[in-house]
């Protein structure tokens, strides 16, 4: 072996052995295959081969999210006993003196009853709205910092499909962006790429309810015409087809209305914020009552429509009070603007 | 001698996969820091690249960058490029230098967690799924980087336990000239 391995090997290595050893060309070959890779992935979307290979994989990795998932609970429990001890102290601590069994026992009841409550609610909610649905459990959160997504212990063999709207008891969570055998990814309302049709309960106002990288709801296209107050609740409008009309969506936290702005600016804070679920209902389909009505749709057209109106009449003041010969560039951009927002 | 050496790598190399799949698996979905979730992909490529070096490390860090690129929603083939790349710089420039020394293990490990991240989320940035890049920097990049590099600190115990510093143990140059040379005889 000394004979072998020495001298040329460890003196002067040849070139070709240095690059074995590092790696070079390996690299290389890799390099051309990931890219090939990624842009497969980005042009072919979920659709494509790669799109079967991710569902196939998370298929065969469920079992270990669900140890996961089990694994953490108790830590959950363990938080929600904390949470309680400095929410009322004296009360706790009284108990906690008498008898720690009892104590002990007392938070597996809560747990068994909060979970029983979660469902009441969930089958109250199935019930009121009439929803076509398929109950399924929360098994994990976002596996990567770029999404907000959950991952729901149930897939097309339950007869899930991608772009079912899934929704909590207390409001809606998101929508099925990927769907495996037995599990599914669902994006939910606070992603970045989250967007949907919603509507102000009490003034019928109708925009669009997006996410952020921050976590905050913002409920865009409201024109500065219409009526919103904070404390109103937001539901679904149903236009699109995906979603249910009004299922609640959240609650507006802050409005405001920008000088020379045409629409507000509304912050609104989910019913349903991540971590306050653990059951779900996927909305398998639609009546023909829940989706928006032709005079929902109608609605919206109108809203646009004064919202253009309220927009030209905007420029006409504007041109009218400047005569500086601008005023086909201010009208015809406004004009521009708020044509682009109703395609 | 050397075929047990070998079969040691090989060992802990399996487990080390095990551990940080299962890891990646079902520990970083349950723990966040914001919107970071820890790497265990990246943490398994730099402790091969550490360990190994060399080939070795560039495939793991390619099977590793594919497994985190299935386990998440984003495009696949992204991560799988940036490990094999953090693979090979860090089993070409630093594996015989920092092995054997936590605070080096942990100074070259947090430079390519950040380098990692930030390539990682700025290509996403690109493929148009962000709006800022001041929210790719702040909420995405430094979370993931900063929780990564919180989860690799008992992998990094557990390297310069098991490889003293040293240019006998630490080895590599040495052990990998021989190995590859008896692999070129068929050895």
């Amino acid at each position: 072996m000394p004979i072998s391995s020495g001298g040329r090997g460890k003196g002067t290595p040849s070139l070709r052995n240095n690059n074995q050893n590092n790696g070079g060309s390996l690299l290389a070959i890799l390099v051309v295959v990931s890219v090939v890779l990624f842009t497969v992935s980005v042009r072919g979307g979920e659709t494509g081969v790669l799109g079967g290979v991710r569902s196939g994989f998370q298929t065969v990795t469920s079992p270990v999210r669900y140890v996961g998932a089990a694994v953490a609970s108790p830590f959950q429990g363990l938080a929600n006993i904390f949470t309680n001890l400095t929410a009322d102290q004296e009360t706790l601590s009284e108990l906690k003196a008498e008898n720690d069994e009892l104590q002990s026992r007392n938070a597996e009841l809560e747990e068994s009853e909060q979970t029983a409550t979660r469902l009441q609610n969930l089958l109250d909610l199935k019930d009121t709205s009439q929803l076509q649905s398929e109950a399924a459990h929360v098994i994990s959160g976002s596996t990567d910092s770029w999404s907000s997504t959950v991952t729901i212990d149930k897939g097309t063999s339950s007869g899930f499909a991608v772009g079912m709207p899934v929704t909590a008891s207390s409001g809606v969570i998101g929508q099925i962006i990927e769907c495996g055998a037995t599990t599914s990814t669902v994006r939910l309302l606070t992603d970045e790429s989250s967007s949907i049709s919603a509507m102000v309960q009490s003034s019928r106002a109708q925009g669009m309810l997006t996410g952020s990288a921050t976590g905050q709801l913002s409920l865009t296209l409201i024109s500065t015409s219409q009526t919103v107050e904070v404390g109103d609740i937001v539901v679904t409008s149903g236009l699109g087809g995906v979603y249910p009309k009004g299922l609640p969506l959240g609650k507006v936290t802050s409005v405001q209305n920008n000088p020379g702005s045409l629409y507000l600016d509304i912050i609104v804070e989910p019913f349903a914020e991540y971590g306050s679920y653990e059951e779900v209902l996927v909305i398998t389909s639609l009546t023909e009552g829940q989706q928006a009505s032709s005079d929902d749709i109608s609605s919206a057209d109108a809203q646009d429509t004064t919202s253009t109106d309220a927009s030209t009449s905007i420029s006409a003041s504007a041109s009218s009070s400047s005569s500086d010969g601008t005023t086909g560039t201010t009208t015809g951009t406004t004009t521009g603007a708020t044509t682009g927002t109703n395609e | 001698m050397q075929v047990s050496d070998r079969n040691r790598d090989q060992r802990s190399i399996l487990v080390l996969a095990l551990v940080c799949g299962v890891l990646q698996l079902a520990l970083a979905p349950n723990v966040g820091l914001g919107n970071g979730r820890a790497n265990f992909a990246l943490i398994f490529s730099v402790c091969i690249s550490l360990m190994v070096g060399g080939r070795k490390s560039v495939l793991a860090g390619f099977c590793a960058g594919l497994f985190f690129d299935l386990s998440t929603t984003g495009p696949i083939g992204l991560m799988s490029l940036l490990l094999c790349v953090s693979s090979y710089v860090m089993g070409l420039e630093g594996r015989n230098r920092v092995s054997g020394d936590f605070g080096l293990t942990m100074g070259s490990f947090a430079a390519h967690a950040l380098a990692v991240s930030l390539a990682y989320h700025i290509a996403m940035l690109l493929v148009g799924q962000a709006s800022g890049l001041v929210d790719v920097v702040l909420l995405r990049t430094l979370p993931t980087a900063i929780l990564t590099i919180l989860a690799f600190i008992p992998f990094a115990v557990w390297l310069t336990r098991a490889q003293p510093s040293g240019p006998s143990l630490g080895g590599g140059r040495g052990r990998s000239s021989r190995g590859s040379h008896l692999d070129m005889r068929g050895l």
